[in-house]
């Protein structure tokens, strides 16, 4: 007897994806902001091994592993450039930057 | 599963997370804990029900007994919602990265359930072992000096969150459509797949022959994106900046 289905494991994706959009939206520090990216990173993962193992395709797991490394070029890049706004202001707030334009 | 059931789930956790997000009324707190573990309950609830009408499952074998419900996936399914609202609503930034950790390694554990053990193991190696450290060593570069006389004062973007109705409210009208779509849309589906026949190779072995041989081009193209991430990153910190002395704002 079997009783996990799909749709289990894509609402708990779906959950996971919609928490990081939330916070990804109402979280005013850049870092936790790169951080709810991650998590949506992590729903879309679940869903995507939860379909590959539904029609026992392996592609699906080898796109996780392109995720993982979109997700490592990221934090590496979105890193650095929080370090670099860190030296000209000292503050973590994304709304110290919102007046960037053309000068 | 009753489309209401998920639609009025979308509506307790919406409250909650709105409570648990939202500074200043700690009083508040227990409320929003029990309405979002009580809407987290009732669609376990539902959906252990729905199974045992039997729609076609995975052929994942469900845990301790023989006719219990998914006892793990339930488990770690719970500790992984659980850790991410811990995550976006804490106010310190060390203390989201680490239930970040959480997140992840119970979704390792869902990969375990799902067959995928390679990226199980890859997913705490890389993510809770690389990318998280990183996080955290710039959590600890970045750190605001604390305010002279008190150290456990915190920066104001931390504390108050930026428009936490709308945020809440977008983010679970498209969860209660995104659930919806999920429950009717499962049955559209082909039925799963059945083995053919016994498994001749490991998980880590298919994974690597199918990275190699079905998908060469991608991951040619992962390795210049690897690359390309480390140049950006070593010009941006190669970049001198004198440290600003001005107010924060």
């Amino acid at each position: 007897m079997t009783n996990l289905t799909l749709s289990h494991f894509l609402l708990t994706s779906a959950v996971l994806f919609i928490i990081g959009l939330i916070g990804f939206v109402s979280r005013r520090n850049m870092i936790v902001m790169f951080l709810c990216t991650e998590l949506m990173f992590q729903g879309a993962a679940i869903a995507m091994i939860a379909f590959g193992r539904y029609h026992l395709d392996i592609s699906g797991q080898v796109f996780v592993i392109f995720i993982l490394t979109v997700a490592a070029a990221e934090a590496a890049l979105a890193l650095g450039l929080v370090v670099l706004l860190f030296r000209y202001r000292p503050t973590l707030s994304a709304e110290a930057w919102s007046e960037l334009g053309e000068p | 599963m009753a489309p209401g059931i998920i639609y009025t789930s979308c509506v307790l956790g919406a409250i909650a997370i709105y409570v648990l997000l939202s500074p200043g009324r700690p009083a508040l707190k227990p409320v929003g804990i029990v309405l979002g573990l009580g809407a987290l309950g009732w669609v376990f609830k539902a959906s252990i029900e729905a199974v045992a009408d039997g729609p076609a499952g995975l052929g994942i074998p469900e845990g301790l007994t023989d006719d219990g419900p998914g006892v793990f996936f339930y488990v770690f399914s719970a500790i992984a919602i659980a850790a991410a609202v811990r995550m976006i609503t804490h106010s310190r930034p060390v203390y989201a990265a680490l239930y970040f950790v959480m997140v992840v390694l119970s979704s390792a554990a869902l990969f375990l359930l799902l067959e995928a053990e390679f990226l199980a193991f890859a997913l705490v190696i890389v993510y809770a072992g690389a990318i998280l450290i990183t996080y955290l060593f710039v959590l600890m570069l970045a750190q605001q000096a604390p305010q002279p006389g008190d150290e456990t004062a915190q920066p104001d973007y931390d504390v108050f969150p930026r428009e936490p109705a709308a945020a809440v409210t977008v983010g679970f009208v498209m969860l209660a459509l995104l659930g919806d779509a999920i429950v009717q849309g499962v049955l559209f589906l082909d039925p799963p797949a059945e083995p053919t026949g016994p498994v001749v190779s490991e998980n880590i072995e298919r994974v690597g022959l199918a990275l190699v041989g079905d998908f060469p081009v991608s991951l040619e193209l992962a390795g210049v994106i690897l690359l390309m991430a480390m140049y950006g990153a070593v010009v941006l910190a190669r970049r001198q900046i004198e440290m600003s002395q001005g107010v924060p704002r």
